[in-house]
């Protein structure tokens, strides 16, 4: 007798690999990073005495920005990179795909299950740098009333509320959460054919400098105008391998202040997206193949 | 045609060997049935291609030639496995799971949910005595513990075929015990068992049917009563016999050009001694 007709595809099954992959990383300890996260934050406000208000809030989202975008792609790959050999190694793998569970299914709820993890970290660092931000904010605001004289206090507390919490933080944070998200898909993906997670580790990070210094060196060549045919389509075929990093990086635009185009984000966002879905169907094809 | 539980027509599978122009032949031009209810033993030396086999039928390995099915239907496809539970050799699933966990996650995969997943749960929990250990993370188990709760894990969507792979492999002779007496359990409630084991002793007592695998060849199959009897000779175990009896009996057969090949005193398994040693001291 079996438990219920055999259903080609089962969100309830992707449901339950997922939060079991969440668990297992919740399990290993993993949030403890956030504590360093943590510490960072504090670590770089004894700096902050000695600039005006405006450059302590630059320095704060700088610092907090890059160390989440740092820590949740540190994550991503970490976290991504164990999990398929070491399902291979304590033959899990085996026990999940002998029962009626499709490779596609298995991917999927492993994917899903990393990137509710980054989602939980995300959320988190987000807090931790909102209230982080909110407290100098107070203790700017506290100086200045203590030093403005009282009919430009209004005006000063204003200033330093328009260049606390401004809108642009929400697409940074969403970018940061997307980039890490495309490398959970990326590792994934090396994980299905590599032999080792050191090897896996290693061409993420290979991925990830190469993501990021891409644009410069296409941009070096092309304007050097010696670039012949061969290099250009080698050109053409790293940036369609690997994702243009830089436009991940909004950090810079939100720390100076400058406002980040709708149609910039929505296409940083697509890309994303796009990366994510093609690494997943490509760790799919090798999977389904894969001789376990 | 009644429909077998597993058939494996004309299977081959070799691996290509890296780097090289060489070729390994894992399982070569194997044909076999195994019927619905019995125990079928798959023995064989290390590298034989007992695993492959086992791989094929549970579709994790394409095989290179020939099909295997799992009552009618394809081993490649996933819905065959519906009807199959599997415990791999040496396996330690997620240590960072309890008893409980670990059947509720495996029972999710098969579709059971809610009231029907707990009680399935409790009830393999009892089955396998695992009862007091479910709270219990699976890194702290003992090899026996792991492998009935893998078992039990085998039998969450209470399937009609049950491949095991050396279930009884590093574990003391008391969990031994346990693991087979489960298995002639599991035979009497009509499950189909296919054994993978080096423990011939324990295959010759549980399996009604055997094929012996060398280097990917089939070279024996049949009843496993029919394979190892010796035919020209008759055994005969008395209780209470007189020393006049046996001078007697040893007479007649002279007398009828009949050979006594052996007269001993029956001896005890040592795993009988064994469990009864350890099971006084408890």
């Amino acid at each position: 007798m079996t438990a219920t007709a055999h259903k080609f595809f089962s969100p309830a099954r992707i449901g339950a690999i997922a939060s079991n992959t969440l668990l297992e990383l919740v399990r290993l300890k993993v949030f403890y990073f956030l504590l360093i996260f943590a510490l960072i934050m504090i670590g770089s406000s004894a700096f902050m005495v000695r600039f005006t208000f405006a450059e302590q809030f630059q320095v704060l989202k700088d610092v907090s920005l890059g160390a989440m975008s740092i820590f949740t792609w540190l994550l991503s790959v970490l976290a991504t990179a164990m999990l398929l050999p070491k399902d291979i190694e304590d033959r899990t793998l085996y026990t999940i795909l002998a029962k009626p569970v499709p490779r596609l299914e298995y991917l999927l709820g492993k994917l899903i299950g990393v990137l509710l993890l980054l989602l939980v970290s995300t959320l988190v660092m987000s807090a931790m740098f909102a209230i982080a931000l909110y407290l100098r904010q107070q203790t700017v605001i506290a100086e200045t009333m203590r030093t403005t004289p009282p009919e430009q206090v209004a005006e000063a507390i204003r200033n330093i509320k328009a260049s606390t919490f401004t809108i642009n933080l929400v697409p940074g944070v969403i970018t940061i959460y997307l980039k890490a998200a495309l490398f959970a898909s990326l590792t994934l993906f090396i994980s299905t054919y590599a032999s080792s997670w050191i090897f896996t580790i290693l061409i993420s990070v290979a991925v990830y400098i190469i993501g990021h210094l891409q644009s410069t060196a296409r941009d070096y060549w092309l304007a050097s105008g010696d670039a012949g045919a061969l290099t250009k389509i080698f050109l053409a075929i790293v940036s369609l391998i690997f994702p243009d990093l830089q436009l991940f990086n909004l950090i810079d635009d939100i720390v100076a202040g400058n406002a980040i185009a709708m149609a910039m984000f929505l296409k940083t966002c697509g890309l994303g997206v796009l990366y994510a879905c093609i690494y997943l169907l490509v760790a799919y094809f090798v999977f389904a193949n894969k001789e376990l | 045609m009644a429909e077998h539980a597993i058939s494996i027509r004309n299977l081959t599978k070799v691996f290509p060997i890296p780097f090289r122009r060489e070729r390994v032949v894992a399982v070569r031009d194997l044909s076999l049935d195994v019927e619905p209810g019995q125990v079928y033993g798959l023995l064989g030396p290390n590298g034989s291609g007992k695993s492959t086999t086992m791989k094929i039928v549970l579709g994790l390995v394409p095989p290179t030639a020939g099909s295997t099915q799992i009552f009618g239907r394809d081993s490649s496809f996933v819905e065959s496995r519906e009807e199959v539970g599997f415990l791999p050799e040496n396996p330690y699933f997620y240590k960072f799971l309890t008893g409980e966990e670990t059947l509720r996650f495996f029972g999710k995969l098969c579709g059971l949910r809610g009231a029907k997943l707990r009680e399935r749960t409790n009830e393999l929990l009892a089955l396998v005595r695992l009862e007091n250990a479910r709270d219990r993370r699976l890194g702290g188990y003992s090899k026996g513990m792991l492998q009935r709760i893998g078992l039990a894990q085998a039998l969450i969507q209470n399937p009609r075929l049950l491949v095991l792979d050396e279930p009884t492999a590093g574990v003391d002779p008391a969990g031994s015990r346990e693991i087979r007496d489960l298995i002639l359990d599991f035979k009497k409630r009509g499950i189909t068992v296919l054994l993978c084991s080096h423990l011939l002793g324990q295959v010759q007592e549980i399996c009604d049917r055997i094929g012996i695998l060398h280097q990917g060849v089939l070279v024996r199959e049949g009843r496993l009563e029919e394979l190892i009897s010796i035919e020209n000779q008759t055994e005969l175990i008395l209780e209470n016999s007189t020393p006049e009896l046996l001078r007697q009996i040893e007479a007649d057969i002279a007398k009828s050009g009949a050979r006594i090949v052996e007269m001993r005193k029956p001896q005890t398994t040592l795993e009988r001694f064994f469990l009864e040693v350890t099971s006084d001291k408890k």
